[in-house]
């Protein structure tokens, strides 16, 4: 089908991500001037580059047929592994991971984009799979699609951006129906296992005494009796199942098991990240404890984001940001700068251009037809939204430090085009909504 | 239909869930910036107002005459590096081109710089005591050393290398004990104090006071803009001249050479120290460099102790030149005919035990001033037990100003001792002994005095019944236009009630101790008349003593153009007369205004000259 009209598309998201990224040129631009005015930083012009770029690829993503992508799905997602592989092996190495890949004197960040080629594999997958969706095999091989990304993200290592993948996994097998009980084992028992896994770092940096529950995660010989004893309680419940069939034995399985494979994922957790990686990212929740290190960022963003005030200090005007108290200005902490200059009223315009996005991103894709076309949009709308909650969640302090951006406004390329592209693909399935 | 109408149910939801989400985000949003405004614009405004101490001018410190310094301070500077502000790519040249300029090895700026270095916005101190020369040369080329910093750390500079050390001291920065002592005197945590000496004597009035600076700064602490609040100037320490006489103070030090032992020249007149050298010494400059730890650990347990001041930080047995205040005792109380003689044998008994005299054959007959002069032993042994008894002779001691402090201007001084029955019974619970009268007549025993104490000693024979307090403080100046503010006035410390025929007497006996007696073939100055006495101290070792020469000269002239010379080398240096023969150089020296190399010429003991060590 061709599109005969510009005029089809949605203008309110439209107009809400050219705010976004007007806001993104205005705040990087701030951010590379000194408090004397001088303007030591040429990203903002960078972001522009990027920005018309990006719309030129938006535009090309929008107006060609999303099952084209569809089509090409597996070749793309195959590639994206590929190319991740390829980062692991050859990437350049920023802030301790291994997460840029030159190309062209250009560096990308492969991961940004493998995002995408997910969310369109496994709506693919899960469209295909429709009449076994809720097997449990089909689960597991979704589980696979999903998580090898995010090992190999992680192996970056580059804690934040893989996370991203899980709320992707959980929403799209949500939306194809796959069987509720393991979305919530799986989401149950990853809580568990971050949970767990911080919970001794959280004892000796944060609570500074004695917490008796940690010394059972700690102490070698608790632990095995607690698994131990969990594990046999599995096992005796299984028998109880297969032999009396009574839901609650059932239940009683599922709810040891669970616990295990919660308990074990501690230890994995505890196994790949070393005690001050855990501390980075517990130490939001009292970044006093670490004041010139880590928490140096957490309070210095907090304190740009509380003088605010409510109509902020004015475009330029920012102090914490100025005299440079604020760490990674035009990424990571670009929303602190922005609700420091803008004030709340700010704060609240980007999070209510994110949630035009976000909201009539879902509306739209509500009138698509096809499953897929609701799978791939739903990812794209939870990948957005968790960027945006991580990310200003850090900035005011309630979310760990995981270093990932704001999408639209934060400097870089990378995201940026991801986004873009991401609301290309909404913008598409919404103009092919009369497909059928 | 229901399949369509489910996955609606859920994508409502989804809506539902990321509305609620960012409402609580809103809302948190509301309460950080609305609610809790002002209190973060008090932390924001805390973050970036700095005080800033401006730091006072250390005052400088002169020799005598007052033109001559002895310590000023240079500027110095030291090298910091802010982390964050480091170019990634260029850390590994960057670390090159400053171990090249600063003259360090490249490992130990990198192991300085901490691995998660991106975020780090305080200055690390890379180096200290970098001269203005090398910042130039970093300020110029600013651009190939981003990130590289400095700030300005003034040290103190001791111009005479040496014996001086001990007077001038050291300074450093203050420890938290002195912290609590010299709190309330408005010292803060990072004042630099005087540790010893005249630094730390009179640091109230060298250290000044530091002036505030208030201003807003950026993380790297650049200046932003000045705060609406009046800087409160500093106020400079004063200038202090000393009355060390850099002359006479090298003349001594050269004199004494590499010999454990001390000098104390005094102006008798009027208490001003003229040199005050203890061996070994140190050299506080190195304090201030990169070895500075070492090195003041090495000074610190050098079993030589240079760190001692010796001159009023060690006692020791006076020996024989103590026979002066027995002399004196004598002439003054008429308890034994002073022209009456008392056979020496070699050696006395006293009950059952036997006191020798240093001339083993003994001195024969000998009446006071020949006893004085030959330090005949037995002489005194019998004037103390049997005539005077040691209720006179430690009075007597104690009029001289032994066994108190002489209050000289010096932290550290000790008060050597003086004993008595009492004291012995109370510190030893046992009684005194004749055997203890006849030990003290000769200057041994449980006496003891310090080198400025002795000085003090000849001073109140020279200046026939009063003791001028020593002190080294002359006057005390403005440091920029400098007007004289404080002159420091003799005071006296004691006075004696002993008859002026008394005195007169003992500086003829003391005379006689040059012209006939044991000092005679040692003193061979013609340049002054000098009066004196030996002293030779045995300290258990065999053929080891420590030697002492108390004396004054001119002879024959007003106290005002009088000095006493103190001289003592301790017995872990090899006998060679060296107390007499440094005190011998030592006025040939003043009198004769010659350095020492000229002293040692117009003495013809040029074989000297090579001879700084004891052999």
């Amino acid at each position: 089908m061709k599109v005969k009209n510009l005029f089809n598309i949605d203008f309110a998201i439209f107009v809400s991500m050219l705010g976004l990224m007007i806001l993104g040129i205005m705040f990087i631009y701030s951010s590379g001037i000194t408090s004397t005015g001088l303007r030591i930083s040429n990203e903002f012009i960078y972001q522009i580059v990027w920005i018309i770029s990006g719309l030129i690829i938006f535009f090309i993503v929008m107006f060609s047929d999303y099952l084209l992508f569809r089509q090409w799905s597996l070749y793309i997602y195959l590639g994206a592994i590929f190319v991740l592989i390829l980062t692991l092996l050859f990437g350049r190495e920023v802030n301790g991971s291994k997460s840029w890949l030159g190309l062209f004197g250009f560096g990308i960040q492969p991961s940004e984009f493998t995002k995408i080629a997910t969310i369109l594999f496994l709506s693919d997958y899960y469209v295909k799979k429709k009449k076994s969706i809720k097997r449990l095999s089909t689960f597991l091989l979704a589980m696979l699609i999903g998580f090898l990304p995010l090992l190999l993200v992680i192996a970056q290592p580059d804690m934040g951006t893989a996370l991203v993948f899980i709320p992707i996994f959980l929403i799209i097998s949500f939306m194809a129906g796959a069987k509720k009980r393991y979305i919530l084992f799986l989401f149950v028992s990853g809580l568990l296992m971050i949970i767990m896994g911080v919970l001794p770092a959280w004892q000796k940096f944060i609570l500074k005494e004695d917490f008796r529950f940690v010394e059972v995660l700690i102490n070698n010989d608790l632990f095995i009796i607690l698994g131990g004893s969990i594990g046999i309680i599995a096992f005796l419940s299984i028998i109880g199942f297969v032999y009396s069939k009574r839901s609650y034995f059932y239940w009683i399985f599922y709810s040891s098991f669970l616990m295990i494979t919660g308990l074990f994922g501690s230890l994995a957790v505890r196994a790949f990240l070393k005690e001050y990686q855990l501390m980075r990212l517990i130490v939001f929740l009292d970044p006093s404890v670490d004041p010139r290190g880590t928490g140096w960022n957490i309070i210095q963003s907090l304190i740009a984001v509380g003088s605010g005030g409510l109509s902020g200090k004015g475009f330029l005007q920012g102090t914490q940001s100025h005299y440079r108290f604020l760490p990674e200005q035009s990424t990571d902490f670009i929303f602190s700068i922005l609700s420091e200059e803008l004030g709340f009223i700010g704060s609240v315009l980007v999070i209510f251009l994110f949630a035009i996005i976000l909201v009539r991103g879902l509306m739209l894709i509500m009138k698509s037809k096809d499953d897929y076309g609701i799978f791939v949009g739903s990812g794209i709308v939870m990948m957005i939204f968790f960027h945006v909650i991580i990310n200003i969640g850090m900035a005011i302090g309630i979310m760990p430090i995981t270093g990932i951006p704001l999408l639209f406004i934060s400097y870089g390329g990378s995201s940026l085009w991801t986004a873009l592209i991401s609301v290309g693909i909404l913008q598409n399935i919404y103009l092919r909504r009369y497909r059928y | 239909m229901t399949r369509n109408s489910n996955i609606k149910i859920k994508l409502y939801l989804f809506i539902s869930f990321i509305i609620l989400i960012l409402l609580v985000y809103i809302f948190y949003l509301y309460d950080l910036q609305v609610r809790k405004n002002i209190e973060y614009q008090t932390r924001a405004r805390d973050v970036s107002l700095r005080i800033n101490t401006i730091p006072a001018q250390r005052g400088k410190i002169f020799d005598r005459k007052g033109t001559n310094p002895l310590v000023v301070n240079i500027d110095s500077f030291a090298v910091t590096i802010i982390p964050a502000e480091l170019e990634m790519n260029n850390i590994d040249s960057l670390v090159i081109k400053l171990s090249e300029i600063l003259d360090m090895k490249p490992n130990d700026i990198k192991n300085k710089i901490p691995i998660n270095f991106k975020n780090q916005f305080l200055p690390i101190e890379i180096k200290s005591g970098v001269p203005l020369s090398i910042i130039n040369i970093i300020a110029e080329n600013i651009e190939d050393f981003k990130g590289v910093t400095w700030i300005s750390k003034p040290i103190r500079s001791y111009l005479n290398k040496g014996s001086i050390s001990h007077v001038l001291g050291y300074v450093g920065d203050i420890t938290s004990e002195e912290f609590q002592i010299l709190y309330n005197s408005g010292y803060d945590i990072n004042s630099v104090v005087g540790k010893s000496g005249i630094e730390k004597y009179y640091d109230q009035i060298l250290r000044g006071s530091n002036g505030i600076h208030y201003k807003t700064v950026d993380v790297q602490g650049r200046k932003i803009q000045n705060v609406q609040l009046e800087d409160k100037l500093p106020e400079n320490g004063k200038d202090i001249v000393l009355t060390i006489d850099t002359k006479i103070q090298t003349l001594a030090e050269e004199a004494l050479g590499e010999r454990i032992g001390s000098v104390v020249i005094l102006k008798p007149s009027t208490g001003e120290v003229l040199a005050l050298v203890s061996y070994p010494w140190f050299n506080p400059n190195n304090f201030y460099n990169d070895q500075s730890n070492s090195t003041f650990r090495d000074v610190a347990l050098d079993n030589r102790h240079p760190f001692l001041n010796r001159t009023i930080q060690s006692s020791y047995e006076p020996a024989s030149t103590f026979k002066v205040v027995m002399s004196t005792a004598n002439l003054e109380e008429k308890l034994f005919p002073i022209n009456k003689s008392i056979n020496c044998e070699g050696s006395v008994w006293f009950g059952n035990r036997e006191f020798h005299c240093h001339v083993p054959e003994g001195h024969g007959k000998l009446i006071l001033h020949e006893a004085l002069e030959q330090s005949c032993n037995v002489y005194f042994y019998t004037l103390g037990l049997k005539y005077l008894g040691v209720d006179i002779i430690s009075d007597y001691a104690r009029r001289f100003g032994l066994g108190a402090y002489t209050g000289i201007d010096l932290p550290g001084e000790i008060h050597g001792l003086v004993p008595t029955p009492e004291w012995k019974e109370r510190v030893y619970n046992t009684k005194w002994v004749g055997g203890d009268t006849v030990n003290m007549s000769i200057g041994q025993g449980f006496l003891n005095a310090t080198p400025i104490q002795m000085a003090n000693l000849v001073a109140m024979i020279v200046n026939e019944g009063v003791i001028y307090k020593p002190h080294l403080l002359k006057e005390i100046r403005d440091s920029v236009t400098g007007e004289l503010i404080k002159k420091n006035t003799p005071e006296i410390l004691h006075t004696s009630s002993i008859h002026n025929s008394t005195f007169k007497t003992m500086q003829k006996y003391m005379r006689g101790v040059i012209i006939d007696g044991t000092a005679k073939v040692v003193i061979t100055t013609k340049a002054v008349n000098i009066a004196g006495k030996t002293g030779t101290g045995e300290v258990g070792l065999k053929d080891s003593w420590n030697a002492w020469f108390i004396s004054y000269g001119p002879y024959d002239a007003l106290p005002e153009d009088q000095v006493v010379v103190i001289t003592m080398v301790e017995a872990v240096n090899d006998w060679e007369w060296w107390a007499i023969r440094a005190a011998n150089i030592i006025y040939q020296g003043i009198f004769a205004d010659e350095t020492y190399d000229d002293a040692i010429d117009s003495l013809r003991w040029g074989w000297l000259r090579n001879k700084r060590k004891p052999e």
